[in-house]
């Protein structure tokens, strides 16, 4: 029990914040390109990605050679605090180098990891991920984009959807079912699929807010063709692999989640007096109560934080991660619902925000109620509340399964 | 920060654990929900005598055998050295088990006022086992009038912790005309010297009193801080904290025991062919109570923390973890008791002991409401 890391941590934290400041992009050069969608690298952010591999502070936690140093992970999260501190961006293709780029080094073939993921730790290539369906969002097992072998190809037919990045992305980690006669969670397999094959369309989907940058999309196959060595892992092992992957996208994220909630607050706080001024002793003492709320929610998703980390560190399970992952995306959400109700039909006034581009901050872009509506990004994408309930209750309290069909 | 027990602290714990397990049952509580007293009692093979009602079937006078009183507490005071950590497991341990008995008020109460005012020797009995104490806070109720060399105090206070049981009450007290930071201090007034009026209530694992002090007097020698000495009054907040997080972390660990007690029973209990907890309603309500004691339990640990390296983030973080223990305890006593059905309505069950040993510790020392309060003036909300 301490507050303070020892030594070692902080002379690591002195080296990356020296480095930082001599290497990072400057927020006028981040600003005149901005990344418009997470499958989308502009050039500052290219060689920003190649300069962090060169140095080995692109993924501290993995060898020299993938970009790291073989950081501990009190370190990484160290690094992963100061990163979002100075607001520096670890890359504009999230779920490329957070989720896509480590599962094809964990499954995939020598060849695979050069040609993909080696691109993405390079900034040479970005990815996006098709897992969801119009049929199959939280039930994913249940997807039907089919791959059949043809000869030395796979033939793919079907649709994703809310395929965030693919408008601008290299290349696809696509779910596709390759075997209809099993149960379904044991006929999935995962291709890389250039994102340039003949057959795909690809339609952006303007979103809630910020309609004129969309980041989702809809994917169509019409047989398109992938060489067969494009299958990552074996035939089949899909499933077993999209678990991996998750884990992978769980670990860490409460750290920029957590930085997000404290910029949003600090900010509530820094207007609320101004803001409440004018309101009767009454509803400014019930305004301030809602803000205190979100205060102690805010403290507790750090102190949260630190101790699923610390699970993690030990080696401990993602189910603890689901804790994380609901309680920081709903603590984000009250923070912009507060904040927008203590501000009343000023709320309302949109303005000219400037759009920032997606840069992978949870800094708080725009207005309390466009923050409000964008929050729920992080309480839907990546299994939704409601799911991360059932997890905590099977996984964690080790409550029974509800009976499934099969 | 790192909010995780060390070895030697998980130690502690399991010991504790395993050794109220042994001591400190079910039947223990309820014999004294039920007005049971036992004067002694054996305990590991042992008959040990028993003190007093206070005693509960002589589980103090074993826990005062373990070293428990002393654990904490500085060297030069008699004690093991271990620090604030150290007192914040007993106090969740007991919690757990809704423990009866002086280690609340005397540890995390009491001997607190005898750290801000230096009183070494009575530390030192304190540590030993040989004295209780409570803590009559509130400077509002009581008044103080320096008469010669002494003081006369004149006033009530309510709903004091062990008031009626423990041999000397550190009294908070104001002096006659003073006002905001100024005039307030603490004397020690033997129990002997006040009115008691034990109240009857809910949790009798918490007893409660009201005092009254009508012209007591006390001499210099008892004066704990000077009312006007202008340090008194920032020391009594510290001591108010430390009282504060230690009542957070013995409550978080009931509120604990009340969502394993209704996780295992949703497991057990079979409806309409299947285990109640594999009912979606059930199992999202119990993911939303395990997720509000994690918030307070994290709370209240990182509170124990800031107490034990004397951090300035105290204030803020010891008022976070009490008003998030009410946030817990009242999804726990509802849900706990919801979720048990018709069994948990009755007196025959062990859960109401939790529910309202938990409630019990939710509301004193201030709750949720009155802390939220406060901490609009910390984060700079109101003036
Ligand atoms: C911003 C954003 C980015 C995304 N990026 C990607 C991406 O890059 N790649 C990708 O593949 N997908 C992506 N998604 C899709 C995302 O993973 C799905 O939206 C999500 O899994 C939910 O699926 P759905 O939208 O079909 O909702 P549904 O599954 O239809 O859910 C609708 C509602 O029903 C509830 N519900 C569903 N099943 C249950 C149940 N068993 N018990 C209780 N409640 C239930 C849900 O919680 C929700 O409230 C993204 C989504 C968003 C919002």
């Amino acid at each position: 029990m301490k507050l303070r890391f020892d030594e070692s941590v902080e002379s690591f934290r002195a080296e990356l914040l020296g480095w930082l400041a001599a290497n990072r992009p400057s927020a006028e050069e981040m600003a005149a390109d901005p990344s418009v969608s997470t499958g989308h690298a502009p050039a500052w952010a290219r060689r920003w990605t190649r300069t962090m591999f060169d140095a080995g502070w692109l993924v501290p936690g993995w060898p020299p050679e993938l970009g790291g140093r073989n950081a501990t992970p009190t370190q990484t999260l160290v690094y992963l605090e100061e990163l979002a501190r100075a607001r520096v961006p670890r890359t504009s293709n999230v779920q490329g180098l957070g989720i896509v780029a480590p599962s094809i080094i964990d499954y995939g073939t020598p060849e695979q990891i050069e040609q993909y993921a080696m691109a993405i730790l390079h900034g040479e290539a970005t990815a996006c991920l098709g897992m969801s369906e119009p049929d199959a969002g939280s039930d994913l097992a249940s997807l039907r984009t089919r791959a059949v072998r043809d000869g030395d190809h796979f033939v793919v037919d079907g649709q994703k959807v809310w395929t965030s990045g693919a408008n601008y992305a290299d290349f696809c980690f696509l779910f596709c079912r390759t075997d209809p006669d099993v149960p379904k969670h044991k006929g999935i397999s995962i291709l890389l699929v250039d994102m340039d094959t003949p057959g795909i369309t690809v339609r952006p989907l303007p979103e809630i807010v910020h309609p004129d940058h969309p980041d989702l999309n809809e994917v169509f196959f019409d047989s398109v063709r992938v060489p067969a060595d494009r299958l990552v892992g074996e035939l089949g092992a899909g499933w077993a692999m999209a678990n991996g992957s998750l884990a992978h996208e769980r670990g860490m994220v409460w750290v920029s989640a957590v930085q997000g909630i404290e910029e949003a607050l600090a900010r509530l706080l820094d207007e609320a007096p101004a803001t409440t001024a004018t309101l009767p002793p009454t509803e400014q003492a019930l305004a301030n109560d809602r803000i205190v709320q979100v205060a102690i929610d805010a403290t507790a998703a750090r102190c949260l934080g630190y101790r699923a980390f610390a699970k993690l560190a030990r080696g401990g399970t993602a189910p603890e991660q689901a804790l994380m992952k609901l309680f920081s995306s709903e603590v984000r959400q009250r923070v912009a619902e507060v904040a927008a109700e203590v501000q009343g039909p000023d709320a309302l006034v949109t303005g000219e925000v400037a759009f920032d581009g997606h840069q992978a901050i949870d800094e708080p872009q725009g207005t309390w109620l466009e923050q409000y509506f964008q929050s729920f990004a992080n309480t839907i994408s990546a299994g939704t509340s409601e799911i991360q309930r059932t997890i905590i209750a099977e996984r964690v309290l080790g409550l029974p399964r509800e009976p499934r069909p099969t | 920060m790192d909010l995780e027990l060390d070895t030697d602290q998980q130690e502690l714990r399991d010991h504790a654990r395993s050794f109220l397990a042994d001591s400190c049952p079910p039947s223990l509580v309820r014999d004294l929900f039920e007005g049971r007293v036992i004067e002694g009692r054996v305990v590991e093979g042992r008959v040990v005598e028993g003190r007093g009602p206070a005693d509960s079937g002589g589980l103090w006078s074993a826990m005062v055998e373990l070293g428990w009183p002393a654990l904490a507490a500085e060297v030069d005071h008699g004690g093991l050295g271990q620090g604030f950590v150290a007192e914040a497991v007993l106090a969740s341990e007991l919690g757990r088990v809704v423990a009866p008995g002086p280690y609340l008020a005397t540890v995390t109460q009491f001997a607190p006022v005898l750290v801000a005012a230096g009183a070494a020797e009575l530390l030192g009995r304190v540590s030993a086992g040989d004295l209780t104490g409570a803590l009559a806070l509130g400077a509002a109720d009581a008044s103080a009038r320096a008469d010669g060399d002494g003081w006369t105090l004149d006033g009530v206070k309510t709903h004091v912790l062990d008031g009626a049981s423990a041999e000397e009450i550190a009294v908070v007290a104001r002096l006659v005309g003073s006002r905001g930071h100024e005039g307030v201090g603490a004397f020690l007034v033997p129990r002997a010297a006040v009115a008691v009026e034990p109240l009857t209530v809910i949790d009798p694992t918490m007893p409660l009193a009201t005092l009254r002090l009508d012209g007591v007097e006390v001499d210099g020698a008892r004066v704990l801080l000077d009312p006007r000495d202008p340090a008194s009054f920032d020391a009594l907040e510290h001591v108010r904290r430390h009282a504060t997080v230690a009542m957070a972390l013995s409550g978080v660990a009931t509120c604990r025991a009340i969502v394993e007690a209704t996780v295992s029973y949703a497991k057990q209990r079979h409806q309409f062919g299947r285990p109640i907890g594999s009912f979606q309603a059930i199992k999202h309500r119990l993911a939303d109570l395990y997720l509000a004691v994690e918030r307070a339990d994290a709370l209240a640990w990182y509170a124990a923390v800031c107490l034990a390296e004397d951090d300035a983030r105290l204030p803020v973080a010891a008022a976070m973890a009490k008003a998030a223990l009410g946030d817990c305890q009242r999804l726990a006593t509802r849900d706990g008791l919801q979720l048990h059905g018709g069994i948990g309505f009755t007196w025959e069950h062990d859960l109401h002991f939790l529910l309202k040993r938990a409630t019990t510790t939710a509301f004193l020392l201030g709750g949720a409401e009155h802390h939220r309060a406060e901490l609009a003036r910390h984060l700079g909300l109101v003036a």
